[in-house]
């Protein structure tokens, strides 16, 4: 990694400075403090040398304050260099009760047979509303998977672009949004296929309590050229209640004559089968909806690759599901 | 131990059972046959508290207590089990989750600490043996990708973790080749105390050359037409249901 464009966190904390009370093993925090560097207060930009193959997990976390404005834009990006291998963390917070709205443009590049998996974590108030725009470009043999976990926000909204610009470009795209009340979530993925032999999949998966609304709209776009493409989406959606309202739309445009490409969509209910299955072996019904629903979570999860974070993902969705506020073991969340 | 008493019941506006009495003592085993459609399922859904029937008159005591009123949960902490015709899969949720969580609130059920993982996973591994079931089924989906034999396996094993007071199995030898039936068999044989009673809906004789019955009711049209000893099953597997339905 460039150290110019990388910030570590420093090892000693000075008092007024934020940090994680329980980071995670094998990872390097860096903290983005109402849109800016802890510490320079300059934009993010990341850069992983060609050929870097670190272990370690970089975690970006940002967070918003009350000294912050209540509006805010921020440009951040992440650009791995050819034959690297990167792991990143990004999680998204507030930590302040007043109404903020964040827009968020982050731009994400990887150069040719370069590999990287990041797992994003959204989790803010009520009174939050953000908006992402992610463009994502993978070259040549480069792969990518990106979780992204929506736990907590009262408006989100993650526009993803996603373009494969060259032969054997991967992308695996996950998402899980839990969201009640009146929160709103909005997916909207644009997979774009311009060159042959390229792999995309997208996996999205909502549950829906209360009167609160989610959308995913997902195109998959193959160019002429790009025969032999593979391309994949699913959206299925948990609806708890009657208020709860979900739209799901698949786009395919496909221009190229020799692909495989698959969508699917479902909006449903928790299975009764099941529901009497578990009860009838002793399982309260409220604990046996809460297990139903994180095994309809859990497939997304499942694509987390870091085992421990893939645990602590599994408990805060727990803890989400069970309508506590999510937060890392033993986290104050005030981060400092 | 069970007393059902002119137990009707119905799903939508069909009456499905028309006044079922039927009594379980501590310690035995019951059989019961019946053509297809004659209310055998619908029984075992009664009996462990599915809300898709109505039940429209009748009784049903279980240890003295009525226990229509209980939901399917407190009847299986009561000491209920219903062996499923057609085990539920459940992907996501693993056995050893599911089952963690269901001992847990069993024990809790009678004043007693939830059990902690290393203690869970000795007692699960003692009884998956009862079932010849590889320990490796414990981190799987619930019966996600079993097989016929191995989802029925599951279900004994679940019995066997639950210890019930009486167990009801449901069409257990259905889909079973025959050394499944032999293994699903020896484990129900041997979770028999003394104090356990057994019900066994079937429509074969083949599994009560395994499971001996002291009591065989026949099940017909919702009602129970005949009961005898277990001559009367061997009596089924030569005529058939005819003589009995018609005579």
């Amino acid at each position: 990694m460039t150290e110019n464009n990388y910030i570590y966190a420093p090892s000693e904390h000075p008092a007024d400075k934020f940090r994680c009370k329980v980071p995670m093993k094998g990872t390097r925090q860096l903290f983005v403090i109402d849109g800016g560097v802890q510490g320079t207060a300059a934009p993010l930009s990341i850069k992983f040398d060609e050929g870097n193959c670190s272990d370690e997990i970089l975690q970006v976390i940002g967070v918003r304050t009350s000294s912050g404005p209540k509006e805010l834009s921020s440009e951040s990006s992440f650009s791995f260099g050819q034959n690297s291998q990167g792991r990143l963390i990004l999680c998204s917070h507030t930590f302040a009760e007043d109404p903020f709205i964040t827009k968020e443009k982050i731009k994400i590049s990887l150069a040719p047979n370069s590999s990287v998996d990041i797992v994003l974590m959204q989790n803010e108030h009520n009174d939050a509303e953000h908006i992402s725009e992610f463009e994502i470009d993978i070259q040549r043999d480069a792969s990518l998977r990106m979780v992204f976990l929506t736990l907590h926000g009262g408006k989100i909204s993650n526009n993803i672009k996603v373009n494969l610009n060259g032969e054997n470009a991967s992308c695996d795209l996950n998402g899980l949004y839990i969201v009640d009340g009146k929160q709103q979530v909005r997916n909207l993925v644009s997979m774009n296929h311009k060159d042959p032999h390229c792999y995309s999949s997208q996996l999205f998966k909502g549950i829906l309590d209360d009167a609160s609304v989610a959308s995913f709209s997902g195109l998959i776009h193959v160019w002429p050229d790009a025969q032999k493409t593979q391309a994949y989406q699913e959206n299925h959606n948990l609806l708890l209640t009657k208020e709860a309202k979900v739209y799901s739309e698949p786009q395919l445009e496909i221009y190229a004559d020799d692909v495989k490409c698959s969508h699917g969509a479902t909006n449903g209910r928790l299975d009764e089968n099941e529901l009497f299955y578990l009860r009838s072996r002793g399982i309260p019904k409220k604990e046996a909806q809460l297990l139903q629903q994180q095994a309809f979570a859990y497939a997304v999860l499942d694509k987390i690759s870091s085992e421990e974070l893939k645990e602590r993902m599994v408990s805060l969705t727990e803890q989400r599901l069970r309508g506590e506020f999510s937060k890392c073991k033993n986290c104050c969340k005030n981060c400092c | 131990m069970l007393n059902i008493k002119d137990l009707h019941a119905s799903i939508g506006e069909k009456e499905i059972l028309k006044g079922i009495n039927l009594q379980v003592k501590p310690g035995e085993i019951h059989a019961i046959m019946g053509p297809n459609g004659s209310g055998k399922s619908t029984l075992s859904s009664v009996l462990a508290g599915r809300d898709t029937y109505t039940v429209t008159s009748g009784e049903i005591e279980f240890e003295g207590k009525n226990i229509l009123e209980l939901s399917p949960e407190e009847r299986s902490i009561a000491g209920i089990f219903l062996g499923f015709q057609y085990p539920i899969e459940i992907p996501g949720v693993t056995n050893v989750n599911f089952m963690r969580t269901a001992v847990n609130e069993h024990r809790k059920a009678k004043g007693l600490e939830p059990l902690n993982a290393a203690a869970f996973l000795k007692i699960m591994r003692e009884k998956m043996e009862v079932v010849e079931m590889n320990p490796s089924f414990s981190s799987r989906g619930v019966n996600v990708g079993f097989s016929g034999g191995e989802k029925k396996r599951n279900e004994i094993f679940q019995m066997a973790m639950l210890e019930p007071k009486l167990a009801i199995l449901d069409e257990t030898d259905s889909g079973l080749d025959v050394d499944a039936l032999r293994i699903v068999a020896t484990g129900v044989n041997k979770l028999k105390r003394p104090d356990n009673a057994t019900i066994v809906i079937t429509h074969y004789q083949r599994l009560l050359d395994y499971i001996v019955p002291d009591i065989v009711h026949i099940l017909y049209n919702g009602q129970i037409i005949k009961t005898a000893g277990k001559e009367l099953a061997l009596e089924v597997e030569k005529r058939g249901y005819d003589w009995l339905i018609n005579g």
